[in-house]
């Protein structure tokens, strides 16, 4: 008879044979949302500005003079990009409030957390899911407009002085994704129920800018608008692409520091919810 | 004589599925078990008596009037759901006491029942603990505890045995059956025929949304006489364990599993053998007991073919 | 025994089962995180007068009526009531039903139109009890910057205010509870109805009559500079036909939620 050793052996697992641990999480996770008719729709309609745009664009390379009151310049696509917000909004509501409080819910985050796979692997795959949803409302159309643009104007578009078009895009697109998809994530594990983080979320979004309103209307500083997640994407985009606005103007330096702090913040609030279990008292 | 719970060729469809099929059925006091595998169509079939789904076809009514759309038959319904759903942020006897208040009570009434009602489910103790952090267990109780409040006439009970520990299984069983004595009607539904044994030996078996059989527990019996249970016993002395249950009069069959180290025994009374197995556990080194097939489900592959044979 | 002995009593009466209903939703709404949350949002501006009265230099303020003014017409009325009453009233069934906590109170012998009408209440209650005090403590924040000399000819205002603020609670939440009840995902319509079908309240001729927040902001008196279009079209209609069109959006909200609500089945997810 063999006699097995009984001594303490430690747990020798081999690493995860995927580079990419978060992968799975984030694919099941887009799997599940683009499912959904209704969100399928909203992603449609969300390109509906892109087509506004290219018309826009192609009226003004064929009537030039069009251009006095449509015009078109690098400031169309910081426009395109702020304008797109409100669709990177509904997105984030629909496709990200559930992302986390529906795991909760069902206790399908136990089952996660007690694969080989860390907490950060976790945020970090719903985060991926939310950042591409997102990118495909802001980065895919205002990179595809770019395309439009240069196509039908080269001698306009395809030039060294506007070299920075695309960089800039990409990075407002990625900023907007990744603070919008931070924020809706920290919400979403706030709560159990998909449709509260949602409404949560929007409220957050909705409330801050709100807020912005009524201290401008107090103080009547630019400053004022760095507590609004909106304004300081506004501000960040005005920046990147050069344009003037009556409202949004808060110096961009402050409103990148004010972004990283709400990002610091959505991550602590992620860091601390996200456990496989909860304490009933 | 009619039944307080009669479905008329009833149907439930959700969208497209069908999960209640042209149903008929009568059921009068006492208690009936409501039987069949997942998805067969139970939970629907209490929903519908409980006026919680309307009948796509056919009709539903409980004590004389439609079960939906009729909220005066709650008086003398009390329904026990098989979700483990509550308002997480009330006590057991906030949960009881508000629920006897929407049943119209007066305070010092709704104060009375609730007691002997959470008395019943042995929860008085936990009363005033907030039910999210009950046990499974308890869960079912307060459950059960609001369900029978009331002092309804019809008691409706989806699993309600499912996460009880043995003792409070027992009790609850107990209790059923004093209702069914007392002439209550209750209809209790579950997957598992032991459980409904305990209860009742009036049973109605649904499968894939359809009546397959209904009458008397020994009937089921009788099946189960045809189809054997099949148990597979390893033990370090597997003939010691054949000897022991060779005398039982139930016992079908007893065979020899490869290497002769389990024994595989049929049977048409699994309660008896069992317990005559556990006699002889200790000393026959049992070390692992398992079924190889699903009794309930051999009866109903037997029933659904018996079915297409007649057709 | 025949199971038809006995005539079964009438259901519970209406103001009583109501009455239970509203004392459950009560203590769920107010002792819940979305309450405070909503707590956050309808109070925040006491906190920003409050950070006002401190930081700023008083004597090159604007007026504190006209600062109190943007406080109500531009947060409350607009954006926070608004907000909160999606928040919740859609959620005044949509949460029994996501709880399946539905069923217990299906199965008792009540009215579904007391257990939506107890809820309702339940909603106004904790609304009015989250939004009052934030406004009552804004007027007395704001409007008396430069001293409390005059403030009491402001007080009819703060009332009319008040009265406003219920009547906006109410026309919401009839409509968001007729949505909550109508749609299976009520959170993105309400907020298209809200930032785009709303926004139409800026634009001329009849086209603020289909809005609510026109007609909200016709019943109060102040009017702060707004920001693009509504700069431009800014429309006040009569006030006698504004109480009339809240009370009616309130009225038949209500029954159209009550309408679809005594109809419905609830499947719930197993």
């Amino acid at each position: 008879m063999p006699i097995y050793d009984q001594r303490y052996r430690r747990y020798e697992a081999r690493n995860p044979l995927r580079e990419l641990r978060f992968w799975p999480i984030t694919r099941e996770a887009l799997k599940l949302v683009i499912a959904r008719r209704a969100f399928l729709l909203l992603l449609l309609v969300a390109w509906v500005p892109f087509i506004a745009r290219t018309i826009q664009v192609y009226v003004v390379t064929r009537f030039p003079e069009a251009g006095r009151v449509l015009p078109v310049d690098g400031r169309l696509f910081g426009e395109f990009l702020s304008g797109q917000l409100g669709f990177a909004l509904l997105v984030s509501v629909f496709g990200g409030a559930g992302l986390i409080a529906n795991d909760l819910r069902t206790g399908a985050i136990l089952v996660y957390l007690s694969r080989p796979l860390t907490r950060a692997d976790y945020i970090l795959g719903k985060l991926s899911a939310l950042l591409s949803l997102n990118l495909f409302v802001t980065l895919a159309p205002a990179l595809m407009l770019w395309i439009v643009a240069v196509s039908l104007a080269p001698e306009q578009f395809a030039t060294l002085k506007l070299l920075w078009l695309p960089p800039a895009i990409v990075l407002h697109a990625l900023v907007i994704g990744l603070a919008m998809g931070l924020m809706a994530l920290a919400v979403s594990s706030l709560s159990k129920s998909a449709r509260v983080a949602g409404l949560a979320f929007a409220g957050l979004f909705i409330g801050l800018e709100i807020a912005r309103g009524v201290l401008r209307g107090m103080f009547r500083t630019p400053e004022t608008g760095l507590v609004s997640l909106q304004g300081n994407l506004h501000a960040l985009g005005n920046a990147l692409f050069g344009i003037q606005h009556r409202f949004f103007n808060q110096p961009w330096p402050l409103a990148a520091l004010a972004l990283l702090v709400m990002a610091a913040l959505s991550l602590w609030v992620l860091r601390a919810r996200v456990r496989a279990v909860e304490v009933v008292q | 004589m009619s039944g307080a719970i009669e479905f008329a060729r009833a149907s439930c469809w959700y969208g497209p599925v069908i999960a209640l099929n042209d149903v008929s059925a009568t059921i009068g006091p006492g208690v009936t078990g409501l039987l069949g595998p997942n998805g067969a169509g139970k939970s629907t079939f209490l929903k519908l008596a409980a006026g919680q789904l309307k009948p796509s076809q056919g009709e539903v009514t409980v004590l004389g009037a439609p079960a939906w759309g009729a909220p005066e038959v709650f008086h003398r319904v009390g329904l026990c759901p098989e979700p483990d759903a509550f308002w997480d942020g009330l006590s057991g006897w906030q949960f009881v006491t508000f629920l006897l208040r929407l049943s119209g009570f007066d305070d010092a009434e709704v104060k009375r029942r609730a007691e002997a009602a959470l008395a019943e489910v042995d929860l008085l103790a936990a009363k005033d603990r907030r039910i999210g952090g009950y046990s499974k267990g308890m869960r079912q109780r307060v459950k059960l505890a609001q369900a029978i409040a009331h002092d309804p006439q019809v008691l409706l009970l989806d699993e309600p045995l499912t996460g009880m520990d043995p003792v409070n299984r027992h009790r609850v069983v107990e209790l059923v059956k004093r209702l069914g004595r007392e002439g209550r009607t209750i209809v209790m539904s579950s997957h598992v025929l032991y459980e409904v044994e305990a209860m009742t030996r009036n049973v109605l078996l649904v499968h894939q949304g359809r009546i397959l059989a209904e009458g008397d527990v020994r009937e089921i019996r009788d099946l189960l006489d045809e189809h054997p249970h099949a148990a597979s016993v390893r033990a370090r002395d597997p003939r010691r364990v054949a000897r022991a249950v060779l005398d039982l009069p139930e016992v079908v069959s007893v065979e020899f599993g490869e290497g002769g180290e389990s024994v595989v025994v049929r049977t048409t009374r699994p309660d008896a053998f069992y317990t005559a197995l556990t006699e002889v556990a200790e000393e026959a080194g049992v070390h692992e007991v398992f079924s190889p097939d699903e009794d309930l489900e051999s009866v109903f592959k037997y029933l659904l073919a018996r079915r297409g044979g007649a057709r | 025994m025949s199971a038809e002995a006995k005539p079964l009593p009438p259901p519970v009466p209406f103001l009583r089962a109501a009455k239970a209903v509203f004392d459950l939703s009560l203590e769920e709404m107010v002792w819940s995180r979305k309450s405070l949350v909503m707590a956050g949002l309808l109070l925040l501006p006491v906190g920003l007068a409050l950070l006002f009265r401190v930081v700023a230099n008083l004597k090159h303020a604007p007026a504190g009526i006209d600062l109190y003014g943007l406080v109500v017409a531009m947060y409350y009325l607009r954006n926070a009531l608004p907000l909160a009453s999606l928040f919740f009233a859609t959620a005044l069934i949509a949460d029994e039903v996501e709880g399946r906590t539905i069923t217990y109170l299906l199965s008792r012998p009540v009215s579904r139109a007391s257990i939506l009408c107890g809820k309702f209440a339940a909603y106004v209650v904790t609304g009015l009890t989250l939004t009052l005090p934030g406004i009552v403590a804004s007027f007395f924040l704001l409007v008396p910057i430069r001293g409390f000399a005059g403030l009491a000819a402001f007080v009819p205002d703060l009332l009319r205010d008040l009265g406003v603020a219920a009547l906006a609670l109410c026309a919401y939440g009839a409509l968001f509870a007729l949505l909550g009840v109508l749609l299976k995902r009520p959170t993105i319509p309400g907020l298209v109805f809200l930032i785009g079908w709303e926004s139409l309240a800026n634009l001329p001729g009849w086209l603020p009559r289909y809005t609510v927040t026109a007609w909200v902001r016709s019943l109060v008196r102040h009017r702060p500079v707004d920001e693009g279009l509504a700069e431009l079209f800014q429309t006040t209609l009569p006030t006698g036909e504004a109480i009339a069109v809240l009370v009616a959006i309130t009225i038949l909200g209500l029954a159209g939620a009550y309408g679809i609500f005594s109809r419905k089945q609830f499947v719930l997810d197993q």
